[in-house]
């Protein structure tokens, strides 16, 4: 009797012991409940984080070096430690979904953010994201960036981005005068340049595509041209009376890329490609162009010391001309089921301060400014850039790109890049790539409730 | 009456001899029901809803067969993974199984610093697929990977290949990934298969003038079928929920050409679609109860004959 009445005891003891691990504890629920609601200005400097650490997830690219500084002082600030959890970029959507479905995310995450990201990707930004709606850095973001960071009249996302001309044609200038290649104004202008600088055993166009997130940028980038071609085009896809399928501007542009791939344009092995030796190849004259950020030129320059100097064009394909103009970028957010909330606030008023802005900046060798209100800031912009935008006439910068100016269109990115190599390869039709993507779209706007897909 | 007293004392001495009263069972029980019955049987139920993203707010609703049939009607091509799930079950059970008991069978055999072969054949099944993922991913990189250099270095630049681009390569790429990190695992079961048969059966089919393979035949394969069977099962659910080498070396890609169910089902979690991929787990759930109770019913047989 004795033992059954010990065995007993200890049964309950176990059951109790593991049950006590499924609670939440008692000071986390009351620090949660809390943190709900408006935030108040918190003088957070003030308070007392020591010992604390700080998750935060973020896809590689995003936030790279350019922070280590700035995180690194606001360690010593707060005598903290942030753990910076980043992921290959071709993953980070999908953990990211997963720890948000999940409830298990760090205290801060990052999102592609544009006027339609928070709504799409994050979807009930009142559970997992925290209000910081009267915050002191909300001054600190541009009205066009804002959009990005906002939903339904409150804050919940900063964007610290830069603001020069995004995902063009870099070109080696040298190397193009050298050889007296003329930068392409046309499709059959690029087509042909290409088949000159192959012939002389140089990748015309280097393409990443194993980053996943790469290649896809030569179609969405050029949105301002599938407007053209379809004036109300835009419109249309978001109130969804039109779709990306059967459009025959967007088709034309597919098989434009395919052709420069069966061609080998692109690189013996693009697919297989990833752009961490990207620079490195430019600096040794292995590549001619490339589509990047125009501040890429001083990365180059910096990482290879070539003394080339570089250029800039707007991407041929479908015989564009217009400018990728794109408000959206990365974007960070605390999350609402944070353990450090305060902390979380603590890091973005410190992120927007601007002795860490000028930091962040100082220590991009991919950024020359910064989009922030905040004159104190020293700008680096490059002469090439400066070039490069005064001579796009400003009705050619009006549209933006596909990408972020669609709804749900961005958040299958990832997916499209897969089906654009899939028809690269010949295992897809062009149209199915685009089928595809009414098809996803049509989806995320049945998670969302969209009444216009209803 | 005396019957019922002698009765009675059988009972007795049996619950004696019971080293654990039966009750000890219920919290093992509950623990089980609780945490991987019901979910199992929950997440089954749930494939039939349109549970989503936003179904906090807007609730959950029946859909009957909606989300198997869009597996099986959609542009999305989820049959292919189905298919890919399948061939990647057969193939790479195949190609562990056949090396795995041939290595075990020699290092059983009186091969000198067969401990030091054997640990070294193991050490790959002990390291993270993440780790095995990055380092395959460099060396198999067509222009900067070790095996390209190596060809080359060796004048076999024909041989050189985009081994995670070219859609006929790259399955062979991770098979042979998979097969490199699971071969001395199945070996290890092999190995411990083989130290039961006692060595008087291969003295006496050696005197009776049997060579290798006939003893290999007659004695090895038929006292192995237990091993076999463990390796056979584990095998096939770990080829059915693959996901980790996929996911490292190539995430489904180039293009889709190396999507299974498991990564189309993350996908579609990622998104939030999580009714269509319960019923994608479904769909897996049913073919590894199906297959799995297909091969220990065949091989049960087998050992009753034997």
């Amino acid at each position: 009797m004795k033992k059954k009445v010990m065995a007993l005891l200890l049964c309950t003891s176990m059951v109790a012991a593991m049950l006590a691990g499924c609670g939440k504890s008692p000071a986390a629920t009351e620090s949660s409940d809390s943190e709900k609601g408006k935030t108040e200005a918190s003088n957070s400097t003030e308070a007392d984080f020591a010992g604390e650490e700080l998750s935060i997830l973020v896809s590689a690219g995003w936030m790279d070096n350019r922070y280590d500084a700035t995180i690194a002082r606001f360690e010593d600030t707060y005598d903290v430690t942030v753990d910076l959890q980043t992921i290959p970029a071709d993953q980070y959507s999908d953990v990211l979904q997963s720890k948000l479905s999940t409830d298990s995310c760090t205290d801060i995450f990052w999102i592609q953010s544009d006027p339609f990201a928070i709504a799409s990707q994050i979807v009930d930004p009142d559970k997992y994201c925290i209000d910081f709606t009267g915050a002191a850095w909300e001054g600190v973001i541009p009205e066009t960036r804002l959009q990005s960071c906002t939903y339904d009249g409150k804050l919940y996302g900063l964007q610290l981005w830069h603001n020069s001309p995004e995902y063009i044609m870099v070109y080696n200038k040298t190397m193009f005068e050298e050889n007296k290649w003329e930068v392409p104004a046309t499709y059959a202008d690029l087509k042909d340049l290409c088949a000159e600088i192959a012939d002389k055993d140089i990748t015309p166009w280097f393409v990443p595509g194993a980053d996943g997130w790469q290649h896809q940028l030569s179609f969405f980038q050029i949105g301002g041209v599938y407007e053209a071609a379809a004036p109300g085009l835009y419109e249309g896809l978001n109130d969804n009376t039109a779709t990306f399928a059967g459009n025959e501007k967007m088709l034309e542009v597919l098989k434009e890329f395919k052709e420069l791939s069966d061609a080998g344009y692109l690189g013996e092995d693009w697919i297989g490609t990833d752009s961490t030796n990207m620079s490195n190849e430019f600096g040794d004259r292995n590549v001619a162009m490339a589509m990047a950020n125009s501040s890429y030129i001083k990365q180059i320059q910096e990482d290879t010391g070539t003394s080339d100097e570089f250029g800039l064009f707007l991407l041929p394909l479908g015989d564009n001309d217009t400018f990728p103009t794109n408000p959206g970028g990365p974007t960070m957010f605390g999350y609402e089921g944070s353990e450090h909330p305060e902390l979380v606030k603590a890091f973005f008023e410190f992120c927007t301060t601007t002795e860490s802005l000028q930091e962040i900046l100082d220590n991009s060798p991919a950024y020359t400014n910064i989009d922030v209100n905040d004159d104190k800031v020293v700008q680096k912009w490059l002469p090439e850039e400066e070039e490069f935008m005064a001579a796009i006439p400003a009705e050619k910068m009006k549209t933006g790109v596909l990408q972020t100016s669609t709804k749900y269109t961005n958040d299958y990115w990832m997916d499209f890049g897969a089906d654009m190599i899939a028809y690269c390869q010949g295992t897809m039709e062009a149209d199915d790539v685009l089928k595809n993507m009414d098809a996803n779209r049509a989806e995320s706007a049945k998670v969302a409730g969209d009444e216009n897909w209803k | 009456m005396a019957c019922c007293t002698i009765c009675l004392e059988r009972v007795v001495t049996v619950n004696k001899k019971r080293i654990y009263p039966q009750w000890f069972l219920i919290i093992p029980l509950v623990l089980y029901i609780c945490f991987f019955l019901f979910p199992s049987i929950l997440g089954v139920l749930y494939s039939f809803t349109d549970w989503n993203a936003r179904s906090a707010m807007t609730g959950i609703n029946f859909v009957g067969l909606q989300n198997y049939t869009e597996i099986f009607t959609s542009n999305k091509d989820y049959v292919s993974g189905i298919l890919h799930t399948l061939s990647f079950t057969v193939v790479s059970n195949m190609i562990k199984l056949v090396p795995a008991l041939l290595l075990a069978i020699m290092l059983q055999e009186g091969l000198r610093g067969k401990g030091l072969y054997r640990t070294l054949l193991y050490l790959p099944s002990i390291l993270p697929f993440v780790i095995i993922g990055l380092v395959f991913k460099s060396i198999l990189n067509y222009n900067t990977g070790l095996l390209n250099m190596v060809l080359d270095a060796l004048h076999l630049g024909i041989l050189k290949q985009k081994w995670l681009s070219d859609l006929n390569v790259v399955w062979k790429s991770i098979y042979g990934v998979d097969a490199w990190r699971g071969i001395g695992y199945v070996m290890t079961i092999f190995l411990a298969g083989l130290n039961t048969i006692p060595k008087s059966y291969y003295e006496a089919a050696q005197i009776d003038g049997a060579n290798f393979w006939q003893r290999i035949r007659h004695i090895t394969l038929p006292m192995l079928t237990g091993a076999i069977m463990i390796n056979l099962v584990f095998g096939i659910t770990y080829g059915l929920k693959v996901f980790d080498i996929i996911y490292v070396l190539t995430n489904g890609g180039p293009g889709h050409a190396t999507e299974v169910m498991t990564t189309y089902s993350y996908q579609l979690y990622s998104s939030g679609q999580y009714g269509m991929s319960t019923a994608l787990n479904t769909i897996l759930l049913g073919i590894t109860a199906f297959i799995g109770i297909m091969v220990v019913r065949v091989m049960s047989k087998k050992e009753v004959q034997q």
